[in-house]
């Protein structure tokens, strides 16, 4: 047993951004989940039991990110529109195809039902082990590996057309490679 | 995609893995703010007062990262956000004191709006100020502790016309209109005294708190 320590925690504000990142669906949504997961973990000492705190963090993700929904559900009017919208950092990654590819993905993902997004998070996004995700999460290892093996087979059904077409597009560019080769050797 | 594709999974799988997208580095400053913060609060004694010391110090530390966010005091965007955002920020100046004159009242006060004194009705002690410009306007935050720990920040926007906000859901109290929001992480509760605007924020306290303390104007909390 050991008591959290706040200074170490900064280290993992990256990970735990994509992580929610990839449950919220929008970056804005993600940077305000984080900041309520630091303060809810800040409020307080922790005394973590042995567990590593990336697992502690998805905990108190996962359960500021329930109660945000709920919260949201209850509330008449949800949005705080600005008077003046700050644009969002456009540079999230300096590598601008992987943004459009992380946008893409974590969108795909934000669309999954609520059990299969924060398994896939949990495991896929964060890294945790399928024992931490389980534990996490609040539910048995084989419920998890089930709910995994759907998310991921859900997203990659839904980017599955594109995977495809470009195989098929492969296969075409070799064909017609393959004549014009022997075409040249003749 | 009927049944199960190995290959499209695990790969699917390692490209999670693989995305090394960083947090926005003002996130990243956020965060380090809040540690900073709350760790010292953890050592602080009882004796608060006496650590005032340290609290000047913690805003010096916390000075370069500001340098970045706020542009090293010239003029950042005026928006709520922004605003809010001043509010989670440390103090960089000593606790104001108690106006002398009036005892609702702290002696700080905004073109002439004064900032409220809590500790007796509310038990919300002041605990330090910083002042900034957003779009060239002066925005004062006075922060305020309970016993519990709690911390709430309080912006007046200096100068008139205070700015639009939009957005939330309104709540009247004699006669004034409050808006309440929770975004970036914060309930917030806005409104106007004397054509400014006024801003509270903070983590883990209801709205009905921040609303019972905007609306209180020195003698009970104002009804519905």
């Amino acid at each position: 047993m050991r008591t959290l320590d706040p200074q170490s925690l900064p280290q993992h504000v990256d990970r735990l951004y994509r992580a929610a990142w990839a449950l919220c669906g929008s970056r804005e949504d993600a940077e305000d989940l984080v900041q309520e997961t630091f303060s809810r973990v800040l409020s307080r000492p922790r005394v973590l039991q042995g567990d590593d705190e990336l697992y502690y963090l998805m905990r108190v993700l996962r359960n500021t990110f329930l109660t945000g929904l709920r919260t949201a559900s209850r509330r008449p009017v949800t949005a705080a529109v600005l008077e003046d919208v700050v644009a969002a950092d456009p540079k999230p990654t300096s590598r601008p195809e992987q943004a459009i590819e992380v946008q893409e993905l974590y969108a795909t993902i934000a669309e999954l039902s609520e059990d299969f997004r924060l398994a896939l998070v949990a495991v896929d996004v964060l890294g945790l082990s399928y024992r931490e995700a389980a534990r996490a999460l609040r539910v048995r290892e084989a419920t998890l590996t089930t709910r995994l093996f759907r998310a991921r087979k859900q997203v990659a059904a839904q980017l599955a057309p594109e995977v495809e077409h470009v195989e098929e597009t492969t296969r075409e560019g070799k064909k017609a490679g393959g004549v014009l080769s022997s075409g040249g050797t003749a | 995609m009927n049944k199960r594709d190995p290959q499209i999974e695990s790969e699917l799988s390692e490209r999670l893995r693989a995305i090394d997208v960083r947090a926005p580095q003002e996130l990243h400053e956020r965060i380090g703010m809040l540690v900073a913060e709350r760790t010292a609060t953890r050592r602080r004694p009882a004796g608060w007062r006496l650590q005032l010391g340290g609290a000047v110090a913690l805003a010096a530390i916390v000075a370069g990262l500001l340098i970045g966010v706020l542009g090293g005091g010239t003029s950042s965007k005026l928006t709520m956000r922004e605003t809010v955002a001043l509010t989670q920020r440390p103090a960089t100046t000593s606790a104001p004191s108690e106006d002398p004159r009036n005892g609702t009242e702290l002696a700080v006060a905004v073109d002439g709006v004064p900032f409220p004194y809590w500790d007796e009705r509310f038990g919300w002690r002041s605990t330090g100020s910083r002042t900034d410009r957003l779009d060239g306007r002066q925005v004062t935050t006075v922060f305020y502790i309970n016993q519990e720990g709690q911390r709430i920040g309080y912006a007046i926007v200096a100068g008139k016309p205070a700015p639009p906000v939009k957005g939330g859901v309104i709540e009247w109290r004699g006669g004034t209109a409050y808006r309440l929001q929770h975004a970036w992480g914060s309930e917030v509760v806005s409104w106007q005294r004397a054509g400014h605007l006024c801003v509270i924020a903070g983590h883990d306290v209801s709205p009905s708190a921040l609303l019972a303390l905007a609306s209180w104007q020195g003698h009970e909390t104002l009804s519905a």
